[in-house]
């Protein structure tokens, strides 16, 4: 098994290597180029501006297949180049900004699985209750609110009307210290992780209704076994892959929604710098982003694998 | 001669309704039996008549709409009587009991065992639940159990999960879960039904043996009648909710006097059967729970019926312990 999967995690690079090409192309189908972006446009129509030179300099001269492999061969190497409007080195951008997104992830990511899957939990054991009609309600809210929508109104109401929680940021001006970070990175977390919250609640529910009318459950209980340990070992053992398969497929949406989660609340994290490479048409910075995005999403369904075969006695590969 | 040291069960005017969002269905309607110590009691009936519920509501394992409205179910453990019916249906005493003195065997093997545990795992487990034993004897119990129950190289085998089992093994594994700790009473709900003929067989011997060993009483489910006239001692045939006719096999089999007992025999196909000779069914279909019929509920189906039948039929005693729900079994039924 061990083979199985370091051979399946080295299969990773291969795919990020296909991946980056088709984010190239597609950035090449889009229109412009980042000198129009760079240079004023009275600049360009003078007769004597030289855009040849300007494009020499940046490289960009070059066939489009040598552009990719310079860039791809640069990064195999650790550089990880510089961008193309400002010439700062993407490596430090992404000190910056990285952790900011990450944590930020994993604090939705924390939040959503532990409140969705006992949530669900609690839905399932005691369906039909006036739990279950309010998770319902909450559930429904969750996976049909957009999320900046949904933003606007939490900062609306806990930041400007009740004055709970800072409006964004990271962290205070001149601030530091774990209390100040988790004030400021509750509520984008919590907005952030909602509908997957939402999804796995919902999800959680339908399995373990699912596996509670198991013959396996009733066998369970036919041995005498306190009803906390057929709910927890025999019937949620069981609902539990489902759930998580679920929630390693819903990783990259929660990386994906980082985006428009960080422009909501003004957080420094990669969202932010993405958005404004991407109107740049700052090449380098766009294809480390994304990639590093396509890369979360290749791991999320290595997890995916990875984690079905240690659940499942089933799933053996060998 | 029906001392009550004898007994290991009484079911007394049982009646375990379903409450569905819009009706009640009645699924057992007053049923009432006896069953002595190391006998087995064979339950037969169609799909729906209330079997499976009947033994279900022994051990209060019903579905959560399912719920025992009257009557009592008295078991006789070696510390005195207890009375099930009125036990909190996940309570320590009613757990205390289930997997301990009650066993249970379900229809569907592959579905029956947790598919994330060990067998040995998944037997041990009613062993540890049950008494004060260390999980490494409790294996040992298991592996026990396995070899007697004929697995071969139970001790390796029983580190593998369920799906490594076959159908009969599973089956086998099931019976070792509910034997492990020595039950007074095993109820078997099916236990061959969803396996292979000649897996059958050697499930049904199996369960012969055990009972042989420990003394068991078990109460079989089945709709087969070639099996109950193998296994049982007693048989209940079972009809919308109700027992209709109750004896040993002697007496159900040898000299059936419900007419619904005489259509379920005649239903069998047999060897030697005439080529082209059609068999015979029971006609029209079993009503629907929640509209029966007035009276004797077989009536509508059956081809012996006259004007009294409109009315409830009482048991008739036909002595030795056989007992009729029929207005007409004294005589009369020719077919």
């Amino acid at each position: 098994m061990l083979k199985y999967f370091t051979f399946r995690f080295l299969s990773i690079i291969p795919m990020l290597f296909v991946v980056t090409i088709i984010i190239f192309i597609g950035l090449q189908l889009t229109p412009g180029d980042p000198l129009t972006y760079l240079i004023p446009p009275e600049l360009l129509a003078s007769a004597n501006f030289d855009l040849a030179s300007y494009k020499k300099a940046m490289g960009l001269d070059a066939p489009l297949y040598v552009q990719f492999f310079r860039w791809f061969s640069g990064m195999l190497q650790g550089k990880l180049g510089y961008s193309l409007v400002d010439g700062t080195s993407i490596a430090t951008m992404l000190g910056h900004r990285l952790p900011a997104t990450l944590e930020l992830a994993a604090a939705a990511l924390i939040i959503s699985s532990v409140l969705g899957i006992v949530l669900g939990l609690i839905s399932s054991v005691r369906q039909n209750s006036a739990a279950d009609y309010g998770n319902t309600v909450i559930g429904i809210i969750g996976i049909s609110i957009p999320e900046f929508f949904l933003g606007i109104i939490a900062i609306q109401i806990f930041s400007i009307k009740l004055g709970w929680l800072p409006v964004g940021g990271r962290l205070d001006y001149g601030e530091s210290g774990f209390l100040s970070l988790l004030k400021h990175v509750a509520m984008p977390a919590l907005v952030l992780g909602f509908s997957l919250t939402a999804a796995l609640m919902r999800y959680t529910r339908g399995t373990m209704l699912d596996v509670l009318g198991k013959d396996y459950v009733k066998t369970a209980r036919s041995k005498g076994l306190p009803e906390w340990k057929v709910i927890v070992k025999h019937a949620f053992r069981n609902a539990l892959m489902p759930v998580i398969l679920l929630l390693c497929f819903r990783l990259p949406m929660l990386i994906g929604g980082t985006v428009i989660i960080e422009s909501v609340f003004g957080w420094p994290g990669m969202g932010g710098m993405l958005l404004n490479a991407v109107s740049a048409k700052d090449y380098p910075v766009v294809m480390i982003a994304t990639m590093l995005t396509a890369f979360m999403v290749l791991l999320a369904s290595f997890l995916v694998d990875l984690l079905t075969a240690l659940l499942d006695p089933r799933v053996r590969f060998d | 001669m029906n001392s009550e040291s004898d007994l290991i069960l009484k079911v007394d005017n049982l009646q375990t309704q379903f409450h569905l969002s819009r009706r009640v269905v009645k699924a057992v309607n007053g049923v009432s039996f006896q069953m002595k110590r190391g006998r087995t009691l064979g339950v037969v009936g169609e799909s729906g008549c209330g079997k499976s519920v009947t033994a279900h509501s022994i051990v209060q394992l019903l579905p959560k709409m399912g719920r025992i409205v009257d009557g009592s179910i008295t078991y006789y453990s070696s510390n005195g009587a207890v009375e099930l019916s009125k036990l909190k249906r996940n309570g320590s005493e009613m757990r205390a009991i289930r997997g301990k003195e009650i066993g249970m065997i379900f229809q569907d093997p592959m579905a029956s065992l947790n598919p994330v545990f060990t067998i040995g795992h998944q037997i041990a487990e009613n062993i540890t639940q049950h008494e004060k034993i260390s999980r490494a004897a409790a294996m040992e119990r298991a592996v026990e159990m396995l070899t007697m129950l004929g697995i071969p190289q139970a001790s390796t085998r029983i580190k593998d999960y369920p799906h490594q089992f076959s159908g009969g093994m599973k089956q086998r594994a099931m019976i070792a879960l509910a034997m492990v700790c020595n039950p007074k009473l095993l109820i078997a709900d099916e236990p061959t039904t969803a396996l292979d003929v000649t897996i059958q067989a050697q499930i049904l011997e199996l369960m012969k043996e055990m009972q042989h060993k420990y003394g068991t009483s078990i109460i079989l489910i089945t709709h087969n009648m070639g099996i109950v006239a193998d296994m049982a001692d007693d048989i209940a045939v079972m009809y919308m909710g109700r027992i209709v006719e109750f004896g040993t096999v002697r007496q159900v089999l040898g000299s059936p006097r419900h007419p619904y007992t005489r259509a379920l025999l005649q239903s069998v196909p047999v060897l030697g059967i005439a080529k082209g000779e059609r068999l015979k069914t029971i006609r029209g279909s079993t009503p629907d729970p929640s509209d029966m019929p007035e009276g004797c509920e077989f009536a509508p189906r059956c081809d012996f019926a006259t004007k009294q039948c409109k009315t409830v039929p009482a048991d008739t005693d036909l002595g030795g312990g056989h007992r009729v729900r029929c207005w007409n079994c004294m005589g009369g039924l020719t077919t």
